[in-house]
């Protein structure tokens, strides 16, 4: 108990607490949106795009979140606007943009002399890495995405189901979308501190994977993903705090568990 | 419910409930539709007829806004599209949905219940479609394809429309409950009013229990009440062949 008070006495695993758990909210909340549209890509595709955004930042001396905000968001309303324009599927039209964008933070970076250590945190993720400013940006996003996700989640949700019908009903659907893509890559890229580009887009699927093994009507399902979700980012901070290991990691591997021992405990109480 | 087939009524004395003038739809420079002109009166049930590929769900789609059109006017019940929108009820030919997901029928009525709709509005569409309330508690996965079709006109009613549209409604129905269906949508018509237009490939599904057809293979081919639209001579046009039309009745 006295190493639990050790750690939350320190500055910045408060601020890692509380950006996780505000972190936990947005994008497990986005995450069932994201799986109910088969999306579960596009958090990948523009947590690895946003390397560029990363890079640039690094290169201009600039705080690299705002950028990688900005060019998340770029790509976002990309891919929104060629899916329409193209009819290509939007996992192909991810799979250019991501590896496009990754490709150029590559370049970008190889302008960047010397060893990056603030690289290499967006890349794995780090508790160390939150500071003020960041959790100010966090909360503040979370709190207007999750205003907008609870006001729009039954158009959202019937979007998803039935846009036709939604748009008949006189549903802003290509609106309603395009915000959504937005809100996903916003809550990835500030998902990249904490996870990590590499892992962050596990917090997207993990929760709502596990959440819908336990749910049995969709109110259920979205309260189980964010009650996952929590104890998912409460547990692995902790055990990264308590071993020294990589949040972003820690964090997926305990996710990962979970979802295994649901799968598990669901067949053993089948039978 | 009753077991007759609609009756024909005199279409002057009705209003226009979908009103269609030189419409022309194109995707990449290949035409669609076009001189697409016709009109469906309100309180009918309506047929819109032709082969597959002719371009029906694409005039369809033009009537409720969700394809561009080229040129034409569309007018619901006298006004454009947008003054209407929320009186129109519509079933789509395809509604394919991760049958695991985990949602109740009920809150997948909830998804287009109006907030001028109450609440008990659900349990009455569903009591609408001929099935029973129970269905509510249950899985929308877990449903039959009868079940989920009946539950998708059951949410294109909860709002009381103006006007109903089945794309293609026979793809889920089997003979035996084509009686059943053009009862229930027969019943919607008499009891709420409701003008109804069913989208159908095959004729014989729909020929004998609507008082209106409107036959489309690209141009208008035929407009009116079946018995003076569904000549010999129109069918030919429309499918290349008149014999495909067999009468059989719904009852």
């Amino acid at each position: 108990m006295d190493a639990i008070l050790t750690m939350l006495s320190y500055p910045f695993m408060q601020r890692a607490f509380l950006a996780g758990i505000l972190l936990g909210l947005l994008l497990a909340s986005l995450g069932v949106l994201a799986t109910l549209r088969k999306m579960a890509f596009f958090g990948e595709g523009v947590a690895h795009a946003s390397l560029a955004g990363i890079s640039l930042a690094i290169l201009a001396g600039v705080a690299p979140i705002p950028v990688a905000i900005a060019w998340a968001v770029l790509i976002a309303i990309a891919i929104f606007w060629l899916e329409r324009s193209t009819k290509l599927s939007s996992d192909t039209l991810i799979g250019i943009l991501f590896t496009a964008s990754m490709a150029l933070g590559v370049v970008i970076m190889s302008q960047t002399a010397g060893f990056q250590p603030e690289l290499i945190s967006f890349l794995f993720g780090s508790i160390l890495s939150i500071n003020p400013g960041d959790l100010v940006i966090i909360a503040a996003f979370t709190a207007i995405i999750l205003a907008w996700f609870g006001t729009s989640l039954k158009q959202l949700t019937y979007i998803a189901f039935n846009e036709d019908a939604a748009s008949i009903a006189g549903m802003k659907t290509k609106t309603q979308t395009l915000v959504l893509y937005i809100a996903l890559a916003i809550a990835t890229v500030l998902g990249v501190k904490i996870l990590g580009i590499i892992l962050v887009s596990a917090l997207l699927v993990l929760p709502p994977a596990t959440g819908r093994l336990l749910a049995k009507s969709f109110k259920s399902y979205l309260w189980m993903s964010l009650l996952v979700s929590e104890i998912v980012i409460i547990c692995g901070l902790t055990l990264s705090y308590f071993y020294d290991l990589p949040s972003g990691a820690t964090i997926v591997l305990t996710g990962t568990g979970l979802f295994f021992l649901t799968t598990l405990s669901r067949q053993v109480m089948k039978r | 419910m009753s077991n007759q087939l609609p009756t024909t009524n005199n279409v002057s004395e009705r209003g226009t409930a979908v009103s269609v003038k030189d419409l022309r739809v194109s995707y990449d420079d290949h035409v669609i539709l076009e001189n697409i002109s016709f009109e469906i009166p309100e309180n009918s049930i309506t047929a819109i007829i032709g082969p597959n590929g002719s371009g029906k769900s694409t005039l369809i789609k033009a009537v409720l806004g969700l394809t561009r059109t080229e040129k034409g006017d569309v007018k619901l019940f006298g006004q454009p599209l947008s003054h209407v929108r929320r009186t129109i009820g519509y079933v789509p030919q395809r509604f394919e949905f991760d049958r695991q997901f985990p949602m109740t029928v009920l809150e997948f009525m909830e998804l287009a219940r109006h907030e001028h709709t109450d609440k008990k509005g659900i349990s009455r569409a569903i009591k609408n479609v001929g099935i029973k309330s129970g269905v509510l508690r249950e899985q929308l996965g877990s449903l039959s394809g009868g079940q989920l079709q009946r539950v998708l006109i059951a949410q294109a009613i909860l709002n009381q429309p103006k006007l109903l549209v089945l794309d293609e409604p026979a793809a889920g129905i089997d003979v035996v409950g084509e009686a059943a269906f053009f009862q229930m949508i027969d019943q919607l018509r008499k009891v709420h009013g409701t003008t109804i237009v069913i989208v159908s490939h095959d004729i014989s599904f729909v020929a004998n229990a609507v008082d209106h057809v409107v036959c489309v293979n690209k141009n208008l081919m035929c407009s009116g009440p079946p018995k003076l639209a569904l000549t010999e001579k129109n069918l030919e046009r429309l499918f290349g062949a008149s014999n495909i039309y067999h009468h059989h009745s719904h009852d």
